[in-house]
Order: structure tokens, then C-alpha cells, then sequence
């Protein structure tokens, strides 16, 4: 099958061609071994630089594959690889030709696709005869456009923590964030690869707003800042001394006296935000000419406040016998920033849109709309050096022009005052972040691979150098060792230092170069007068344009399975410290935090498993459980002992339009006068996405195990109802929407399934299945918004709320999840029913409430009109109960999905699908389901949004 | 702008330096360097986040061409 490939791609105008005859003639033992190597050797050096990628990547797998038809011959390749000189005394074919051809490949930029490609036709000793897949080289594919694709699908998790302790500060650096991405490739034709990339990542936690004295910071009891119980900047006159940096303050540590002490602390002044969500996806476009690559691409990233759209152009180009490569990149960046800030300054200013700006703070705005571009240029070298060496070096100059500044992050200041009227005291105040419109920015890059012939190891180890028109240096030193473990696994350890410098407009605070305000001049600036409060053109105080040093060191685990699949994992744990700068002079240890971020992915190589399927006779698996309808779980089981099956499932739902009250539409005033239980009223849009990894082994032919890891992701948009009073600030657990607000999102790791699956009956026609099992609640059910409780009289003041109960990711309790499913099929028509349940196995989770039961009955039918495809329709009828139990911590009352009796009900749906299963071609073996799930009858529980539908996407393969 | 100019020397005498002083290392003597754990970049998924990421906590821009990444404005 190799060899038959390789023709394929290999037309007879390229040398590949001679090559390939050569080869054949060897592998057919036509030939002696040793000259048909010797041939394969000379046509090698003379065509090298006209071969392909895909050429070498076919020659490759070809090479590979030799032990299985070149009997007799030792396996063990360790022996050459220390001892050259033992290739033509032991195993002389097959080790060189497997030199030979592998190593055409280490070339840089062709390399890595290749010989992973190589790696899993290699791995697979099963499939490695010539001679046997001859006539599936000329078998008609249906969808013979598609010559192989990949799909790779990654979780990530990055977690701040390790702040310094302070008397002044009991918010700690804690954000979070999750990220998921789902990349896929499609080989159009053998020169021609379009890729496609999905992120969505999730941010929740506290942030730092501004750095300030501690001598003028306070403890903010209440929630007018619109953030959990933070410090505050006190506005106004404050007892500080901006030249020596001392202050005097009330003992923090024993507030109720009047005890004062003098301080020279710095702390950071911090916020708490609403969990976000960026999303962004992109194209490519790559293309392979024998000595040269080119790619085009472009993509879009999405926030609420942040939206970029980019286009990027690059090549590379191969010299000197494919010992150089170089590269070249350009692209483009242009991002609009449509930033609402905090509704609350630093310094308690109230910043609220609602009302007239405040003229006394002259950078007073509660929004921004601003621009921004990039262009960046990237030109890049590679050469071998000899046979264990590798160096890549780099330059990248980048062009940012525009809005350049944080949004939201603020800078404090200090004018100074008349000590006569005003003894050891200044005037404070805020102004927003800002930084020059122009940046230029330089990276020079420089690293070596080496290798290792001791440990068969690899040496990696880069140096950049930056430099900036901000005034910033900074240094990278990073270090890995990649260590092969056998049987596929790969360990590497690596450690990398960062060093910056300062920005030159960076500062903690500001003191005021005037001369001091007099008293009257005093009166002049609190009333507004911004003449008197001088500031310098640009300024920061955000601590990533400090002066720091940062080291780091983490781990990656990474495992070839075979017929395709890969796994890596990783870890990595970063500690930043001012005091680490290079030569020192870094910036106070107030900015001091830690992270770790850990991630685990997926990689696929679809055409890999489609031949796995096709030669090991699987390939029409179809019958009783392809035909299934794409939102039903629970349907299949696999054929054989020992069959693995890896699947991904998506799903969307979204409920908007009228609210319900039972089955009937209610009018707003109608819900603000029985809905809510306080007068504030909001309705919300919601929609949620589910992404499902579905794993599944048959350890017999009568039992199979599943493993479905779940990734949610929710969002929900908020109206004031008509006909509702304004909502008074005391009133709503201190969180409410203003116009135009852009609503919540939540995502990250929902619950985890671990089933299995039981076969009770089986005839030609019939089958009988049975699925017992858990969900583990590993998904979080304690996310709060911004705001927190502001009521003194409830036992929650001062709490972050908790957002409602729908968007949490997960149930919080452990649930069994039974299913009883039946199959039937005759000719092209196959039909189906099932009974399945969600029972919660403990009455409360961890915040106190548990999700109600859901029992739902689907009954479907579907018919073939091709043997590859299948149309479907089904009914379906769920029932669920209402949340019981409540949140056990402090929770908004705003709208009607902040109250347990407003969930579940009973709805009546009808799902229309498609499903598709590749039958032959490179693709071979993969199915392809659709289904949307139309709402036909909902009562609901309570006060409930109505449903707008479902759509179900699932894609397995079986090997 | 002088560590600009020192930059671009720096960068220039090291493309200079690796161009001159290579012979060509033939097909069949690339074994070692066909290696997967010898690719520039064996774990693209991993340096991925890990560039997002520095690139949200630090000033230096870690080169190459853009692949989006949005605000990073936590």
C-alpha cells in the first residue's frame, strides 16, 4: 500500500519516479539489496533537492515498512545509531534505506509532518506489505478530492497564585483561565492543505487596577466600587509624603484604636471581574512546491472589549542541498477595543453612565472606542550544521500604532501641598492608563538543537534579545532536554529565565513635579480645575511594564500511539519576582505573583486511521449503530473485543424569544409581579455550547467502557424588563446590568462520564443494549460575577455572588445515568428506541443545591438511500425536575433563573438528522453525523426562557 | 536607537557566520536529525499556550508571526 501510495504522488515528469523503481526493485528483491541501496543512494544525491515533502514523506513511510517485507532482518536499530559503521555488516538494507529516506526528512520546515507521518506507518508493523494493498492503489474513492486530514483537540489551565502577603490588601492574585482548542487539517490535494484552528479561552479572578502607597489605601466595605471586598485609594487629601514615600496610616492591625503608623509599603489595589470569554478562529491556506512552501491565512479573535482580525503571508524557501532554509512572515493585526470599564474608579469616583460626566475628572469616561494595528515582519534562517546539529535563528520587527494603553488600569498621583495649610499631607488622584501611540519593537532570536548520541537525547536551547522604543530589554534563556522513553514516549524537561527592564514611563505611583498648591489653589483642583494636577504625557503603573525577572520550568509528556494517534501532556510552574531582574534594580515585591498551567491534547491523523480501518476489514461498520441519530447517546457498542472507538461530540442550544410561564407566554409586568421575589427584574438570551471527547474500548464483545470528558461553555445577554422599578443598589445583591452591557459567559471542564455499555440481546435484526453508569461532578458549581452582597443584614455581606445556577458547569453531585436502547434494521430502513435517565445520587452539592432528575423516552427511524448515508427523524419527550435546595452563599435576585423553582419541565421535541460514514479513500471509516432538534411543545417549570432548538454534531472513528 | 543598530548587527554577523561555515550534510546522514524530539519545535500544542501566555504576563514580544491572541488584558 506504501509503495502504490508513493506512485500516486510521484508522477513520472519528478525523480521521484526512478527513485521509486529502484525501490520497488529492492523491496521485490529483484535487485541484490545492497545495489538496489546503492541506486536509491545515488538517485537520492542527485534528485534531493527536487523531491517534495510528500515525496520524502511516502519514501519515508515506504521505508519503514521494509522490515515487514524484507523478512529475517533484525528490528533493532539501536545498534546503527551508535555505530555507523555497522549498517552494511548486520542489517544492511533496511537500516539504510531506512537512513536514507527518514533522513530526508530531518530538513527544516518539511520535517515534523512528515516524519510523524513516517512514525505512524512505521509503528504499525501490521500494515507494512507492498504487495498486498497493490489494487487498493486504483480502487475509486468517493471522496478521492480528500487525500487525509488531521484534527487535534486541546484543554489548558493556567492558575495565578503566590502573591505577598499584606496588611493592606486581602485580595490575592488568583486568575484563572481555561482554554480549549480544537484544530483540523484537510489535504486537498497532495500540494495543497487547508487548516482551520477553533480557541475559546475563559478568564475569571482579580486583577490588579493600579499600585498605590499602602499609607492611602482603605478597606472597602461596601460594594460601591462594583468589585469584591478589596482595598480602596482613598480620594483626597491623604497623609503622605510623595518625596520620602512615607506615609502615616490608622495601625491596619488594630483598627479600632487610633493608633497610627508610618509605612513605606506598596501594595496593589485589586478588582474582581465577571468571568470572560475570547473566542477565535482561523484559516489556512499552505502550499508545497519541491524547494519551497508558501502559506496565507487570517483569523478573528473575539471579546466583549477586544475584537482583532488578522491576515498573514509567508514561504519558505530551501538551499545548499536542503542543509538552509529560509523564512520569511508578514502580517497584519487590526483591533478595535470597545472597552466598558469598571463603574467604579480607584478612587471611589463614581464613573456610572447614567449619569453627566464628572468635570472635576478630567479623564472621566466609562467607555472607550479605539483602534489599534500591528505589523510585523519576521525573517528566519535554518541550517544544519553537521549530522547532530541544527541552528535557527531569527529577526522580528514589529510595528504597533494606536490605541496602546490598558483600559482599565489606572495610574495614581501625588500633588503636593502647602505644608503651612496642609502638615504632612498631599492630594491623591487617578488618572487611566497611558501610553505612547507608537511602539517599535525588535526580537533577535538565536537556538540550537543538538543531539545526543549517549542518551539519544536532544539539547535544545534558544536566546532572544529585545528591545523596544519603550525603553524595554529584555533577555530569554530557554533550555529543554527531549528524552525518548521507548514505546512511543518522549519526555521533556525544560527551564527558562525571562529578564526585562522598565518602561521609561513606568512608575508604582506619580508624585507631582509642581511646585505646591496653595490652599486656594488646593480648592481650585477638587472643584475641577485640572490645570493644577499635572501629569507627564505617558504613564503606567502596570506591573508587566516593570522591571522584573522570571523563571520557569516545566515538563511535556508526548506518547505516538498507533495507527495515528498522539497524546501530550504538560506542566509548567512560573514564579515572577522584581528582585530577579538582571543586574537588579527590579521593581518592588508588591508585583510579585506565581502561576502553574498544566495542558493535555489530543492529536489525530484521520487518513492514518482510515487505512488502519480499511486493511484490518472494519471499514463498513455502518449497520446497526451508524444509522443512530446524532443526538443520542448511548447507541453503540462495538463489535470486537479489543476495538477502540474515539468520537467527538458537539452541542448547541440556545433559548431566547418569549419568556413562559408554564406553556403559555407571559408579559413583563405579568413576570415582575410574580416572577421575581424582589422588585428588579431581568430577563436573559442564553445559549450553550458542549463539547464531548467520547473514548470507548471493548474489553469484551458483550461489554463496553466509556470515558466522555465534557467542555462547557455558556453564555447569557440580560434585558431590564418593561415596567420593572430601576433597580436600586441595595436592592439586588449589588449587581445589576446597564444598557448595553454585554451579559456572562462561563466555560471550562463540565462533569465526566464513565459508563459502560452491555449488550443483553442480539439477532441479525435486532439488538438490545443496556448502558449503566456515572457522571463525576468535576465541573465547578461555585462561579461568581462581579458585585458581591451588600446587604448588611444577610449572613452572605461582603460574598461574591454566585452566578445562577444554569450557568455553572457542571451539577456539583454525582448522578447515574441508566439507559435501555433497542435497534432494529431491515434492508435500507433502521429504526430505534430509547429510555434514559440523569438521577442525582446526593441531595445538595457543594454550593448547596442539586439539579432535579431528567427522564426522557426517543423513539426514531432512518433509511439509506446511499449505503454511506442515512436520513433520520425522531420524536422526543423529556421531563426534568426544578433545582432543589438553594445556594448556600450569596447569589444575585434579579431575574428568574436566579431561583430554584424556575428550572426543568416538560418538552416535546422532533430531531431531523443525517449521518454519513466514509466507505473507502484515505478517509475510510470515519462517520459524520447531523442532528437539529426542533421544539415542539414546552411547559415549563416556573418563569423559563422558551427554546429555540438544538443542534447535535458528532464525529467517531472505530480501529 | 544605538542597541537598535546593535541589534540588527548582531543578527546580520550571525546569518553571515552560519552561511559560510557549513558543508552540505547528505540525505542518508540525517538519521539523528530526523528524529521527532529533534524537530525545532517538538511540542507546537505546548509552546502554543505557552507564547499566549507569556505574552499576556510580559512586555517582550516572543517574534514570529501573528496568530492572533486577542487583548490578554487580565
Amino acid at each position: 500500500m506504501v509503495v502504490v501510495a508513493a506512485i500516486d504522488c510521484l508522477n513520472s515528469s519528478r525523480p521521484g519516479n526512478s527513485i521509486l523503481e529502484a525501490l520497488n526493485a529492492t523491496a521485490d528483491g529483484q535487485s541484490g539489496i545492497e545495489s538496489g541501496i546503492e541506486d536509491l543512494k545515488n538517485l537520492l544525491h542527485c534528485h534531493f533537492d527536487r523531491l517534495s515533502s510528500e515525496s520524502l514523506a511516502v519514501l519515508t513511510k515506504a521505508a519503514l515498512a521494509l522490515p515487514d517485507i524484507l523478512p529475517g532482518l533484525e528490528s533493532n536499530n539501536a545498534s546503527f545509531n551508535k555505530d555507523p559503521g555497522k549498517i552494511r555488516s548486520s542489517t544492511p538494507a533496511r537500516l539504510s534505506l531506512r537512513v536514507l529516506t527518514t533522513a530526508a526528512l530531518a530538513l527544516p520546515g518539511l520535517m515534523l509532518p512528515a516524519v510523524q507521518a513516517a512514525d505512524n506507518a512505521g509503528i504499525d508493523p501490521g500494515h507494512g506489505s507492498v504487495k498486498t494493498h497493490d489494487n487498493s492503489l486504483h480502487s475509486e474513492s468517493r471522496l478521492s478530492l480528500l487525500e487525509g486530514g488531521g484534527f487535534s483537540f486541546k484543554y489548558g489551565h493556567y492558575q495565578e497564585f503566590g502573591a505577598p502577603k499584606s496588611l493592606f490588601r486581602d485580595k490575592r492574585n488568583d486568575i484563572r483561565v481555561d482554554s480549549l482548542q480544537v484544530d483540523g487539517n484537510l489535504s486537498l490535494s497532495n500540494r495543497l492543505t487547508l487548516r482551520a484552528g477553533f480557541i475559546q479561552d475563559t478568564w475569571s479572578g482579580a486583577t490588579p487596577l493600579t499600585t498605590a502607597p499602602a499609607a492611602t489605601v482603605k478597606r472597602n466595605p461596601n460594594a460601591e466600587t462594583g468589585a469584591s471586598a478589596f482595598l480602596d485609594l482613598t480620594n483626597g487629601l491623604v497623609q503622605f509624603d510623595p518625596d520620602k514615600g512615607v506615609g502615616t496610616t490608622i495601625n491596619p492591625s488594630n483598627p479600632q484604636t487610633i493608633e497610627f503608623v508610618e509605612t513605606n509599603e506598596i501594595v496593589q489595589v485589586m478588582a474582581e471581574a465577571s468571568p470572560e470569554t475570547r473566542k477565535q478562529g482561523d484559516l489556512r491556506f499552505e502550499y508545497d512546491w519541491d524547494k519551497a512552501t508558501g502559506y496565507f491565512g487570517g483569523g478573528i479573535s473575539k471579546e466583549d472589549d477586544y475584537e482583532s482580525r488578522y491576515v498573514n503571508l509567508g514561504g519558505s524557501m530551501d538551499f545548499n542541498r536542503k542543509s538552509t532554509t529560509l523564512n520569511l512572515g508578514l502580517s497584519y493585526t487590526n483591533s478595535n477595543i470597545d472597552a466598558t470599564r469598571f463603574r467604579f474608579r480607584a478612587t471611589s469616583v463614581p464613573v456610572d453612565p447614567r449619569n453627566e460626566p464628572n468635570p472635576a475628572f478630567p479623564d472621566y469616561s466609562t467607555s472607550v472606542h479605539e483602534t489599534r494595528r500591528d505589523y510585523s515582519a519576521n525573517l528566519g534562517l535554518t541550517q544544519v550544521l553537521d549530522q547532530d546539529s541544527i541552528l535557527n535563528a531569527s529577526v522580528t520587527y514589529i510595528h504597533n500604532w494606536g490605541y496602546l494603553s490598558n483600559p482599565y488600569k489606572e495610574s495614581t498621583f501625588f500633588a503636593r501641598l502647602d505644608p503651612a495649610s496642609f502638615p504632612g499631607q498631599s492630594l491623591l488622584f487617578t488618572r487611566y492608563d497611558r501610553r505612547p501611540e507608537d511602539r517599535d519593537l525588535l526580537t533577535v532570536r538565536t537556538g540550537i538543537v543538538r543531539y545526543i548520541d549517549l542518551l539519544n537525547a536532544s539539547l535544545h536551547f534558544d536566546y532572544s534579545f529585545f528591545h523596544d522604543s519603550w525603553g524595554i530589554d529584555a533577555h530569554t534563556f530557554d533550555l529543554a532536554w527531549g528524552q525518548p522513553l521507548g514505546g512511543g514516549w518522549i519526555i521533556t524537561p525544560n527551564v527558562r529565565y525571562y529578564s526585562q527592564s522598565a518602561a521609561r514611563f513606568y512608575n508604582p505611583f506619580f508624585g507631582s513635579t509642581r511646585a505646591p498648591l496653595s490652599f486656594n489653589e488646593f480648592q481650585a483642583a477638587i472643584r475641577g480645575d485640572s490645570s493644577l494636577l499635572i501629569t507627564p504625557d505617558f504613564f503606567t503603573s502596570d506591573h508587566r511594564l516593570s522591571g522584573f525577572g522570571a523563571l520557569s520550568g516545566g515538563l511535556t509528556l508526548k506518547k505516538t500511539f498507533e495507527r495515528g494517534i498522539g497524546f501530550e501532556a504538560g506542566f509548567e510552574i512560573y514564579t515572577h519576582r522584581g528582585g530577579w531582574k538582571l543586574g537588579g534594580k527590579g521593581t518592588g515585591r508588591f508585583a510579585d505573583f506565581d502561576f502553574w498551567q498544566a495542558f493535555a491534547g489530543l492529536n489525530v491523523d484521520l487518513a492514518a486511521f482510515g487505512k488502519a480501518v480499511a486493511t484490518s476489514g472494519h471499514g463498513g461498520h455502518g449497520g446497526h449503530s451508524g444509522n443512530a441519530p446524532a443526538g443520542i447517546l448511548f447507541s453503540h457498542v462495538l463489535e470486537n473485543a479489543g476495538e477502540f472507538m474515539v468520537g467527538y461530540r458537539y452541542m448547541y442550544g440556545r433559548r431566547a424569544g418569549d419568556t413562559l410561564a408554564g406553556s403559555r407566554p407571559a408579559g413583563d409586568l405579568f413576570i415582575v409581579n410574580n416572577g421575581c421575589e424582589v422588585r428588579a427584574c431581568q430577563l436573559t438570551a442564553e445559549t450553550m455550547n458542549m463539547h464531548m471527547l467520547n473514548i470507548m474500548y471493548a474489553p469484551t464483545d458483550w461489554m463496553n467502557l466509556m470515558l466522555m470528558p465534557q467542555f462547557m461553555d455558556m453564555n447569557m445577554s440580560l434585558r431590564q424588563l418593561a415596567g420593572a422599578p430601576p433597580p436600586a443598589a441595595d436592592a439586588n445583591g449589588g449587581h445589576f446590568h446597564t444598557a448595553g452591557s454585554a451579559g456572562h459567559a462561563t466555560s471550562g471542564v463540565g462533569d465526566t462520564g464513565l459508563f459502560s455499555m452491555f449488550r443483553l440481546f442480539r439477532s441479525p435484526d435486532h439488538q438490545l443494549l443496556l448502558g449503566l453508569g456515572v457522571t463525576a461532578p468535576t465541573g465547578a458549581v461555585n462561579i461568581t460575577i462581579e458585585g458581591m452582597e451588600v446587604n448588611r443584614n444577610d449572613p452572605h455581606f461582603g460574598q461574591p455572588l454566585l452566578i445562577h445556577y444554569g450557568m455553572q458547569l457542571g451539577s456539583g453531585t454525582w448522578d447515574f445515568v441508566p439507559s435501555l436502547t433497542y435497534l432494529g434494521q431491515l434492508d435500507q430502513w433502521a429504526w430505534g428506541a430509547q429510555l434514559n435517565s440523569v438521577v442525582r445520587l446526593q441531595d445538595k452539592n457543594s454550593s448547596g443545591f442539586a439539579f432535579g432528575d431528567e427522564f426522557q423516552a426517543t423513539a426514531w427511524g432512518s433509511y439509506s438511500p446511499l449505503d454511506w448515508l442515512s436520513m433520520s427523524l425522531r420524536g422526543i419527550y423529556t421531563v426534568q425536575g426544578s433545582v432543589r435546595g438553594r445556594y448556600n452563599g450569596a447569589s444575585p435576585n434579579s431575574a428568574p433563573v436566579d431561583f430554584p423553582a424556575n428550572y426543568g419541565g416538560r418538552f416535546w421535541d422532533l430531531g431531523m438528522g443525517l449521518n454519513a460514514t466514509l466507505p473507502s479513500g484515505p478517509l475510510a471509516g470515519n462517520s459524520i453525523g447531523f442532528e437539529w432538534v426542533q421544539p415542539l411543545v414546552t411547559d415549563v417549570n416556573g418563569f423559563q426562557l422558551d427554546r429555540e432548538g438544538s443542534l447535535f454534531l458528532n464525529w467517531s472513528v472505530t480501529f | 536607537m544605538k542597541q537598535m543598530d546593535k541589534a540588527w548587527f548582531l543578527s546580520l554577523f550571525v546569518i553571515l557566520i552560519v552561511t559560510t561555515a557549513c558543508s552540505t550534510v547528505e540525505a542518508w546522514e540525517r538519521g539523528h536529525l530526523a528524529k521527532p524530539h529533534m524537530a525545532l519545535d517538538p511540542n507546537p500544542m505546548h509552546s502554543a499556550s505557552r507564547g499566549h501566555i507569556y505574552a499576556a504576563r510580559e512586555a517582550a514580544s516572543s517574534g514570529g508571526s501573528a496568530k492572533g491572541g486577542g487583548c490578554g488584558c487580565y
